[in-house]
């Protein structure tokens, strides 16, 4: 049965370089990207050797791998076939034998392999002597062990959640900070490091509690048996076989029931208020509602201004750490903040997808289309300008620059407006369709269609950027003049400016709209969300 | 007959050397219950889409109650309500919300939508579940909630594709009474479907397409031509496999 299912996820990972070219990329990227880590944590950890802190160091390296064993099988449950037992349930397979064989496909892959790889690092850089080698060996198959044992039981235990609506809600928005650890790791990290305020000597004593966990155990039984402590070395090995044993039992407890539990992806509970909000204010307010509405339970959305706010922090971040700090990044990073906002909401129609012939049917002309692309724009806006001034003023308070928080509102108003604007008239002349696919908390593009995504992003990035020059070319010329007028003057010009390009931008769109409904109507119904 | 309520003429539509729908005639009275039937593939989703303005035909014309639905489309619009096979809809809605929002998208006055959302509510057995998120719902329930979406502006003509698709027997029994009831108050009904007996029981008038034609147009009787309907349809569209060549392994007790 172990073989079996090791060939069955074998069988998955070869049918995947076999399909679409996307599926493909993604899996020789995925591959490569695994190498990659290999032979970084290998590095990273051969070259603790001889510093004082080594111990303390792959105690965090051992803990940081088990907590992505710990999220990313939540994030990628509907991605891998094995993850999931009810997919196995109508199978005659007692729980043991099929634990023995989930586990056994588990650890097969690349991905298992780049942690076996890379945490071997520490028989260069922690172990010494033959028996640190020999604890290091064994160190690192427990703690891969227990980092798959774990992975299973949250997986298996989540399992009914994690396939019902709410369930995919949840993983969607992890999302958001596996993207905000990812650009702390690229952004943050090197520059705190370049300026030696990171350095290993900083993870000193950060073990006083990890050397507890099961992963510190794994890391303090390498450092025993190398400085002469046998006995405590494989003690520290005993206790940590002896928590993946009970994490197996636990697993294998939790499949037993989950094969036989209900599926609870029906159950839901009711939402509050009974009437649609702004209804009372024509087609343009009943829009609004319904995408103000979907901005709070539609988890992409979340996911989109969640993805937007960290975009912005990681653009000024030279702003705010490091030795020479640019505080024109505070500025730059507004641009960002409304770039992307124009790129996540640059295919309306595309993203709304076959609802859209339900809008369809009831917009009979120009008028009415002027109507609907303002009233996404007043909803998209009501969320956007809070949301981008709010970071502009944290970002500029964390640099100790307050005042370039109103400048980069201004930067977010008229950028904001030029991105609405950009978007009604990108959702109607290159609009295309997308599909959500398991594991993914964005909608992407449907094969065949990259290019209208890559063309509506640039034009969107590009547009914003060209549509605030004249903002920041008056928040220069201005810099002299007293603030009590600069700002007042910069905020509400740039909003006029801002309010102006929206509704430019509406006016073209509801035109070209009006002569290509059923064409947008064959793209909207081609999206599979 | 006096005019049609649907008239199509020469309705036809490639997609590159294909010919989904090969220049299609069809007049279906006001008040008519009339079904579209044809195998998977025959061109139904295409003419429906065609008909109600989702899909720009390559020639031909379609008058709605007399208005020409490509010459225009907003007065067409105005008096039709659809149903698309898959019942998408803003699943992020809940029901209630979601019956509002089409009947404010038809130009209904705030109040009067959510009065008439919630009689549709009720009388499609969902009054229940209004407050439900339409994801939540179940397929039932989602066709349910479309054909609700599709009434509230009390349209003149109502076109659905396989509304029954996927349905349990209680919910389609609930759809097929409110559709019934709405061709009886002298609206019109035009519905594709693949389901003979379904036709059968509650159309007056079938029309059979094929690969992209009709092949067969008329009263239910007139089709039938006193067989069943189904033995009709076979007969004319003709049997789409081999010769069966059997399992010999499947049924016996050998493994």
């Amino acid at each position: 049965m172990a073989w079996l299912l090791v060939q069955l996820k074998l069988r998955m990972l070869r049918n995947a370089l076999r399909s679409s070219a996307r599926a493909k990329s993604s899996f020789i990227l995925s591959t490569a990207f695994a190498a990659l880590v290999a032979v970084g944590t290998f590095t990273g950890l051969a070259l603790l050797r001889g510093q004082s802190t080594s111990v303390d160091v792959t105690s965090v390296v051992f803990t940081l791998f088990a907590f992505g064993w710990l999220v990313l099988p939540l994030v990628a449950f509907g991605l891998d076939g094995t993850l999931d037992p009810a997919n196995l349930a109508l199978y005659p397979l007692r729980t043991r034998t099929l634990a023995v064989g989930l586990l056994a496909a588990s650890a097969a892959g690349a991905w298992p392999l780049a942690n076996v790889l890379g945490l071997l690092g520490v028989t260069v850089g922690l172990a010494s002597g033959a028996l640190g080698l020999v604890i290091a060996l064994v160190a690192v198959v427990l703690e891969v062990l227990f980092c798959i044992t774990l992975a299973r039981f949250v997986t298996t235990s989540m399992a009914n959640v994690l396939r019902s609506r709410r369930g995919r809600d949840f993983a969607a928005f992890l999302f958001i900070p596996i993207v905000a650890l990812y650009e702390t790791f690229t952004q943050v990290v090197p520059r705190l490091a370049a300026s030696g305020k990171l350095s290993t000597s900083s993870f000193g004593g950060v073990d006083a509690w990890l050397r507890w966990l099961p992963p510190g155990l794994a890391a303090h039984a390498i450092q025993d048996a190398s400085t002469g402590h046998p006995g405590t070395a494989l003690l520290r090995l005993a206790l940590l076989a002896g928590i993946t044993v009970v994490l197996g039992a636990l697993w294998v407890r939790s499949l037993g029931r989950a094969l036989v539990t209900a599926d609870s992806s029906t159950q839901s509970s009711k939402v509050h208020g009974k009437v649609l909000p702004f209804a009372r204010y024509g087609l343009r307010g009943t829009v609004t509602a319904r995408l103000w509405i979907y901005q709070r339970r539609d988890p992409t959305s979340l996911v989109y201004w969640g993805i937007t706010a960290v975009i912005m922090g990681a653009v000024s971040v030279s702003a705010i750490v490091g030795q020479n700090k640019h505080v024109g990044v505070l500025i730059a990073s507004a641009v960002f903040g409304a770039a992307f906002v124009g790129v996540f909401h640059a295919n309306m129609i595309g993203q709304t997808g076959p609802p859209f012939v339900l809008e369809a049917t009831a917009l009979t002309g120009r008028r009415t289309l002027r109507a609907y692309f303002s009233g996404q724009n007043i909803a998209l806006a009501a969320i956007a300008v809070p949301l981008l001034a709010a970071v502009s003023f944290g970002l500029a308070y964390l640099a100790r620059h307050p005042v370039y928080g109103l400048l980069g509102t201004a930067v977010d108003l008229a950028g904001v407006g030029a991105a609405l604007g950009l978007c009604n008239i990108l959702s109607v002349t290159l609009p295309f369709p997308v599909e959500r696919r398991a594991g993914s908390p964005v909608r992407v593009t449907t094969p065949g269609y990259t290019s209208s995504g890559v063309g509506a992003t640039l034009a969107n990035v590009i547009g914003v950027a060209l549509a605030v020059i004249p903002v920041i070319v008056a928040i220069a010329l201005t810099g002299h003049d007293p603030a009590a007028i600069r700002m007042p003057v910069l905020l509400v010009c740039s909003a006029g400016y801002g309010l102006a390009l929206a509704w430019l931008g509406g006016l073209v769109a509801a035109a070209a709209a009006e002569q290509r409904l059923p064409e947008l109507c064959q793209v909207a119904v081609r999206s599979k969300l | 007959m006096g005019e049609p309520a649907i008239a199509v003429h020469a309705l036809r539509k490639s997609f590159g050397a294909k010919e989904a729908v090969a220049g299609i005639d069809l007049e279906i009275a006001a008040g008519s219950f009339a079904g579209l039937v044809g195998p998977n593939g025959a061109g139904k989703t295409t003419s429906l889409s065609m008909m109600t303005g989702l899909l720009r035909p390559d020639g031909g014309q379609v008058v709605i109650n007399g208005r020409d639905v490509w010459a225009d489309p907003p007065a067409a619009k105005a008096i039709i309500g659809v149903v698309t096979a898959e019942a998408q809809l803003f699943d992020r809605l809940s029901g209630e919300e979601l019956l509002e929002y089409a009947g404010r998208l038809r130009g209904l006055p705030a109040a009067q939508a959510r009065d008439r959302a919630a009689q549709l509510l009720e009388v499609l057995d969902l009054a229940a579940d209004a407050q439900r998120l339409v994801a939540d719902y179940s397929t039932g329930m989602r066709k349910k909630a479309a054909l609700g979406c599709a009434l509230i502006h009390n349209p003149s003509v109502l076109f659905l594709d396989e509304p029954l698709e996927g349905v349990d027997p209680v919910s389609a029994d609930v759809i097929r009474r409110l559709l019934t009831d709405f061709t009886a108050s002298g609206s019109t009904v035009l519905f594709s479907s693949h389901v003979m007996e379904l036709v059968e029981q509650v159309c007056d008038h079938v029309a059979i397409i094929d690969k992209g034609r009709i092949v067969a147009s008329g009263t239910l009787d007139e089709v039938r031509g006193g067989k069943t309907l189904q033995r009709a349809f076979i007969d004319l569209v003709g049997p789409r496999t081999s010769e069966e060549e059997g399992l010999s392994w499947l049924g016996s007790s050998s493994s």
